[in-house]
Formats: C-alpha cells, structure tokens, sequence
C-alpha cells in the first residue's frame, strides 16, 4: 500500500479503531520511506508550503482567466483549494495508483516546481494536475500546500505507530519529540532500548475537571475542598529531569520551544520533578489576555522582542513526580503541603468554611482575568482523564447579546457547502446594523440545516461566498470578555463569541443596541 | 436594430402561484398547486403533485405517476407526438432523467419554448435517452451548474462500486447504497445487471418501484425486499432510500457499511458532513458541460434557470455565450441535498 491507499482507507472509514487499524498496517507493510513521510504529512511535520496557497489560487486564475468569479464559485462550493484543483483539473479517466511508494517521488517534483520561474510555474503546475487521477491530484496539492488533514490526530498516529512494532507508548511520543528524521532507519531508531531519562521525561496524563451543577453545589462540604482560581492560560505539565526541561500542553503537544523564558525561569527547580499548572501571558503582577499566548503558540520562531512584548509565566497548581517519587496517589492536601515548599509561582489557594466564600472568589475572578473558580476535593487523588468527584470548575456565566444574522458564509471541511459562518449585528444610534461578531458554532445539526435552508431562500446579496440575508433571523451570542476596538465599526471587540441559542421567540426590533455592549464593558472589567 | 428580448415579448409561459403556466393552451407545468391540466415532466415529489383535475405525461411515464399520486386521471403521448390546447400544440420529447422523464414542447406558431424539468445527458438503461429540441426559449434545471460537476463515466463507476462490495463483504460487514428510491435504485440495479449476475435486497419503497419498472420491460438485476427474517450480515448489496440511515432499517444488518450514489458526493465535505464512509459520483442531472451542451444545441436565443445554481447558469451564458438567460424562481430542487 502506498499513500494514496492509506488516504482512501482513512478518508473512507469514520471509526477511530478502523483508522488506527489501516495505519497499524500501513506502516507495518509499506515501503519504509513511504512510511516516515507519510508519518511527517499526518502529523503536521512536513516542511510546510513548498508550493503556496498564493500559487494554487494563481494556478486557477491562469485557466478561469476568462471567468475568474467562476473558479470562486466553485472554491466557495468545495471548500478547499487542493480539492477544487483537483475536482476541475484531474483526469477523469485516471485510475489511481494505489501500491508503489510516490511520497519521495513527489516531494521532489514539488521541489523542482517550487524552484521553476512564475511564468512557467502554473503551466507546469497545472500540466503536473492532469495527469492525477483526483485522489493523486488532491494529496498533491494538499501535501505541497501545507495544512493537510484527514481525520487523524498526531496522537493516534504516534499510538498506531507504538501498536505497529510493539512498543511503550509514552517512550514512542518522547522519541517523536524534536526533529523527526524521515529515512530508511526511522522504524529501527524508534526500537532501541529505553533509557531513566526517557522515563523520567514522559509528562503524565492530566486529570480533568467537570462543570458542576447546582445541585452539587448545594451537595458540596466546603470544608472538604480546596478553591482556586481558574486561569485563563494553556494548561501544561512543566518537567524537568536531571537532563532536559519540558513543557507538555494538554493536547499531547510539546511547547517547550515555544516558551524558552519559562525554561530558564525552571532552571532552579529541583529535579526530577512534574508540575501541573498554567501557562499565562503577562507577568504575575500583570496577567494579559489569552490571546497573547496564541501569538506565541503561532510563531515558529520566538525572537527576544516577542519575549519583551509577549512575556509568559508558569502558575503551578498541582506536583506530579518529585525527587523521584510518584505523588499522584497522596491526596490534594499532601500533594500541596510539598508543593509549597518549592520556589515557583503558585496560585492562591482558598480553604473555604462556607459556600458563600467560594461564590465571593468566583464573583472575584472576573476583575483578575480568570474565568471562574476549581473546587477540588481535598483528600482527592491525582487519577487520569475526568475524575467525579476529584475536580469541579465553576465558571463565570459569559456575558450574553441579542443579535441579529446579516451575514452568512459557507464554512470548510466538514461543513462545505452548509452555511454556517455567520456574522452577526446590533443597532447603533441611528437605527443601523453593525456587525458585532462572528460565531461559528453553537447551534444543532438540525437547527444549521434548517439556517442553511432559510439563508439560501432569502439572500439579499452575494458577494462571492459570502450571502447578505434579510435581518430577520435573532440569536443569542455568549462572549468572555469585551473590549474597545478601533478596528472594529462597531467599536467594540468580543472575547470568544458563540451562539448559545436561536431567538426564534424575538424579532429584529427586539435585539440589542451598542448601548448593551457599552454597559457590560463599564460593569466589567475589560481585558 | 430588434433587440433578442422583444420577440418574445408576449411569453408563452409565465410563473403564477401555482407554478408554471401558460395561459393560451390554458396548462401549468409540474404545478405545485392544484389545477385543472398538469403537465408533468417526471414522476419525482417536487415535480409531480396531486390534487389536479388532468395529468398529461410521456408515454412510459404514467405508472410512476400513479404509483406516486394515487389514482388519477392521467393521460400519456408518445414521445414526440403532439396534440393541441388552445392555439398551442403540445408535445413530449425524452429528458433522459428517469423512466418516462420528458421535457415538454410548446408551439403557438409564434415562437416555440421548451421546460427541460430534469434532465441527464450520460446514458441509463432505464429510460430513453434525452433528444435536443430546437427553440426560441428554453426553460432549464441548473441543480449542478457548476464546472466542478463532471460526471465520471459509469465503467469506472461500478468497477468503484464492485470493488467496495466485495471488499466490505469480506470484512463481514453489509454494504449499503443509499439512493434515491425512483430512478436512482433502478438505475444502479439495471448497471449492476449489465455486468454482473450480482444480486441486491431492497428497502419496501424501492420495491415498489422496482415493480413499476419491470411491468415496463426494464431489465433490472436480481432483487428480493429486505424483510424482518433478514439478520446479519448480507452478501447482498443493501439499496434503501438516504432517510433510512440511522433508522432501525438498518439494524438487521449490522454491521454495516454506507456509500451514497448522488451527485453530490463529487464535494468531499459534503460526503463527510452526511456521515458517508463512500460515495459514488453518479447523477441523474446533466453535469455543467451537460447543461452548456443542451442550451447551445437548442439554439434558443433566451434562456430561464429554474432551480440550483441558477445565479452561476445565468450569469455564464449572459457573459461568455452571449445568450440572454434570467432566474425563474420556482419551488423545484427544494430538497437541496438529495439528489432527485
């Protein structure tokens, strides 16, 4: 099998186990080279964008010269650049090759194209199309165009490749950390004995917190839990051993690169040992906004003047491993009381009497930047995954707006074709509409199908993908945070804006005006 | 210098509540509301309604017509012939979309003006294949005018199709085809009998239809309904309506796996949103160059887009092949997503 057959094979089975299954035996019996490039194209560690969007969309601009708004008819409609290529481009009649290894094959010819002068470039590029069956042409492009998806995480290929030659999980993930080198050896290298340090640097899995209900409220001892502030960061385990300092997000991913100024802050930390707590962006005396720590995940490389613009610190709330020792299985208050006695930043911890002091920190929380409060149960265990009973987070109710649908556009992938994008206004002084956020998700399958129905039978105007419809339809958005904005028209941003339900009950008229956003943003802190 | 919109500045057909109509012969075409005379096209819901007085189709179309609207008065004409409403001589000519499909000819001695209803220019076993008819105004579906929808040809198709069978089969898991259960279902089944001696099982509504087909002399391949006694996994490919996915239907198979037979499945996301592991692209719509093709070979000097991506349809003819062509909004292709 090569990887167009693993392509077909997970592209046409939608169960998690089928998936792992077809990379088991992929990697088992395909070409070894083939293996550890499809490896790097799944995982996101394939150098990205030998051949740019830019040059796609050049590409089909060159063969739609006559009809360029026709091509973005068809890019609105298929969703994606590489497949619409593909779709308009490929040769129908290809059957395509599903067995001897093309990876290397084509990672060259992207190399030759990316190297070819503009004018020659989409001629050949789109010569190079017609050949392709779809399949091919569509792997093609998305591989040499970056952003290529399919359905499976970094994490269960790492764990089809740990099941593939039967080895410890956590060792694979920790050999797969750094460069990955994609050669005839990459199987081999990954079997070789397991070394202490290699151990001591596996971040454990996290333990969760679930919503609480009122009724648990009401359930709660308080004189049972400990109450903490629930930061607004990137959670993170922070290890070090007595060779390397680490920083694991909870998406399985490594940070550490991503934040050298933690690294060195960690440098005095006693070893080995595992934290668990938050990565923040400002400073401890002054927390920023969360979107800080995005520029920051972004950015491939981090510069001196992005560490003076967008500092981060650890805030450590919970210890894992210490001098040697598991802590997972002493109780919360154990764990802590040792904690203590080590010097990193910590975050303040509540031993609260009555539920009302836990409701005062949570109305508390706001004004500081968190999002709520974590009660945790004091005699509670460090276990995997989301424990009941161990962890709760009681979150701040988001702020809430009526708004009105004036905009809506086709979303990608999944929701090709299904309008699900919408932006959505609120009255100014004179009567008008303006937009005041875009919200993606947030509504059923059932309620987006019967949006997308409505959205097509009263579009006033469409502007390419985008569709103008008539302001009839009202839904209530949730947001964090809300800020003064010169960019925006409306004046105003908002922090994380999602539709929580369809107004069907109100009309236009009854939805809100900027004067709404302007008094949450006086009452509230902003961030 | 006459302009190519004034000759046809009294319009033999015009849109009113209840649907197309053309007020000399005094008939609407696939109306959505009761009339007096209906003209239908083709025998699928958004076209064919009952409640209306007369029914007019092609020859070959009437038993899907009161298979699906009860029993009515219905008369049928054969292909080409006409007859005459009014100063208006009326006639139905092949569309190629499903068994007995037929656009339909209107001719007042003025000007000549054809309603395409649906229509398919790739060959199927189980009609007639569509015939271009000369005109003044053409009045055209648009559900796939779009240059991405390029039909592939049927070979490769269910060579596609043979291959994932036989491949799920020997998994142990039951294929299933969702189709639509008239036109679409016969005519996978009559492709399937053309290369094979493979045999299938049925979902009751497409059963139904079957029959209908066979008492018209189409070879269809070996079927059986699929009934309560069925259990496990069958051997047989499984063909059922889209709506059954999800439905009990399907538990008596189990474990199973689902391909869709649409149009539509040319669209990755789309396939992914319907929660489809496979689909095969097979439409029983002209595809974009099927659409261009038929407007040009008609040689009508006015074109009307009725349903699907009218807008693209309209504005690539305006612009690029110079034809006059405008939307027509109409209550057709309503049923956006599956692939009538």
């Amino acid at each position: 099998m090569n990887f167009v057959g693993l392509f077909q094979a997970l592209d046409t089975s939608q169960s998690t186990n089928a998936k792992r299954d077809a990379l088991i035996e992929f990697i088992r019996h395909a070409d070894v080279l083939e293996s550890a490039i499809a490896v790097q194209a799944l995982t996101g560690r394939l150098e990205k964008k030998r051949l740019k969007p830019s040059l796609l969309k050049y590409t089909a601009n060159q063969a739609f010269v006559e009809t360029p708004w026709l091509f973005e008819e068809c890019y609105a409609t298929v969703g994606d650049l590489s497949e619409t290529l593909a779709i308009l481009f490929a040769n129908p009649q290809a059957k395509p090759q599903t067995n001897a290894p093309i990876l290397q094959q084509w990672i060259e010819r992207q190399t030759t194209l990316a190297g070819l002068k503009p004018e020659v470039l989409a001629d050949a590029l789109l010569a190079q199309i017609q050949e392709f069956s779809k399949d091919e042409a569509f792997l093609f492009l998305k591989l040499s165009s970056g952003g290529f998806r399919v359905g499976v995480s970094k994490g269960l290929v790492h764990e089809a490749i740990a099941r593939a030659i039967d080895m410890d999980r956590a060792v694979i993930e920790e050999r797969l950390m750094g460069p990955f080198v994609a050669d005839r050896n990459w199987l081999q290298r990954l079997q070789e004995p397991v070394t202490q340090n290699e151990l001591d640097a596996r971040p454990l899995p996290f333990l969760l917190a679930n919503p609480i209900t009122d009724e648990e409220i009401a359930a709660l001892n308080p004189q049972d839990t400990l109450v903490e502030y629930k930061w607004d960061g990137i959670r993170a385990q922070l290890i070090k051993t007595d060779q390397t300092i680490r920083l694991w997000s909870r998406g399985d991913q490594d940070i550490t690169e991503q934040f050298p100024d933690i690294v060195d802050s960690a440098v005095t930390l006693p070893s080995p040992i595992i934290l668990d707590g938050e990565i923040l962006a400002g400073t401890p005396c002054q927390l920023q906004s969360f979107h800080q720590l995005q520029t920051r995940l972004n950015r491939k490389r981090i510069t001196q003047s992005l560490l003076n613009t967008h500092p981060a610190f650890f805030k450590a709330y919970d210890l894992l491993r210490f001098q040697g020792e598991d802590m997972r299985d002493q109780p919360l208050a154990a764990r802590k009381a040792v904690l203590e006695t080590i010097t990193i930043q910590q975050s303040p911890v509540l031993r609260p009497q009555r539920i009302a002091e836990i409701a005062a920190m949570r109305e508390a929380a706001r004004d500081l930047g968190a999002e709520g409060v974590m009660i945790k149960d004091r005699q509670s265990t460090y276990g995997a995954g989301r424990k009941a009973g161990y962890w709760w987070k009681w979150k701040l109710d988001p702020m809430t707006a009526d708004c009105v649908l004036i905009y809506a556009q086709a979303g990608h992938g999944r929701r090709a074709n299904l309008h699900s994008d919408y932006t959505l206004a609120c009255w100014n002084n004179q009567d008008e509409l303006v937009p005041v956020a875009k919200a993606y998700s947030g509504l059923t399958d059932v309620e987006l199908k019967a949006m997308d129905q409505w959205i097509r039978k009263h579009t006033i105007q469409k502007f390419g993908p985008v569709r103008q419809v008539e302001p009839l339809q009202v839904f209530e958005i949730g947001f964090e945070g809300i800020a003064a904005s010169t960019r925006h028209k409306s004046g105003i941003a908002l922090r994380f804006p999602r539709i929580l339900r369809w107004r069907q009950d109100v009309g236009p008229k009854d939805a809100d005006g900027l004067a709404h956003f302007h008094a949450l943003m006086t009452n509230h802190h902003a961030l | 210098m006459v302009s190519k919109k004034s000759r046809h500045r009294d319009p033999l057909v015009i849109r009113t509540p209840e649907g197309l109509y053309c007020p000399k012969a005094q008939a609407h075409i696939d109306p959505w509301r009761p009339v007096d005379c209906a003209l239908i096209t083709h025998a699928h819901a958004d076209h064919a309604r009952a409640g209306s007085k007369d029914y007019h189709c092609a020859l070959g179309g009437e038993g899907l017509l009161k298979q699906r609207l009860g029993d009515q008065q219905i008369t049928p004409h054969a292909y080409g012939d006409s007859f005459t409403r009014g100063d208006v001589q009326i006639s139905f000519h092949p569309a190629g979309h499903v068994l007995g499909s037929a656009q339909i000819r209107l001719d007042d001695g003025d000007s000549v003006w054809v309603i395409t209803g649906d229509y398919k220019r790739d060959p199927d076993p189980t009609c007639k294949a569509f015939e271009p008819v000369p005109c003044d105004v053409l009045i055209t579906e648009a559900t796939f005018a779009l240059p991405i929808y390029r039909w592939p040809s049927m070979d490769q198709t269910m060579d596609q199709l043979f291959a994932w069978w036989d491949h799920h089969v020997r998994h142990q898991r039951t294929p299933v085809l969702l189709c639509y259960s008239l036109g679409k279902a016969q005519r996978m089944m009559a492709e399937i009998q053309r290369r094979s001696d493979r045999s299938v099982k049925v979902h009751g509504a497409v059963a139904t239809l079957n029959r209908v087909y066979e008492q018209q002399g189409i070879d269809l391949c070996p079927w059986e309904r699929a009934s309560e006694t069925n259990q496990g996994v069958s051997s047989d490919l499984v063909i059922a309506p889209p709506q059954v996915a999800g439905s009990s239907f399907l538990k008596r198979f189990h474990p199973t796996e689902l391909a869709m037979a649409s149009g539509w499945m040319q669209v990755r996301g789309v396939r992914r949103r319907a929660s489809i592991h496979q689909g095969f692209v097979v439409s029983d719509h002209a595809d974009w160059n099927g659409l261009i093709q038929t407007v040009q070979e008609s040689q009508a000097t006015q074109v009307y887009a009725t349903h699907g991506e009218t807008r693209v349809l309209t504005r690539y003819l305006n612009e690029h092949l110079d034809i006059a062509a405008d939307r027509l909004e109409t209550a057709f292709g309503i049923e956006e997503g599956v692939d009538q």
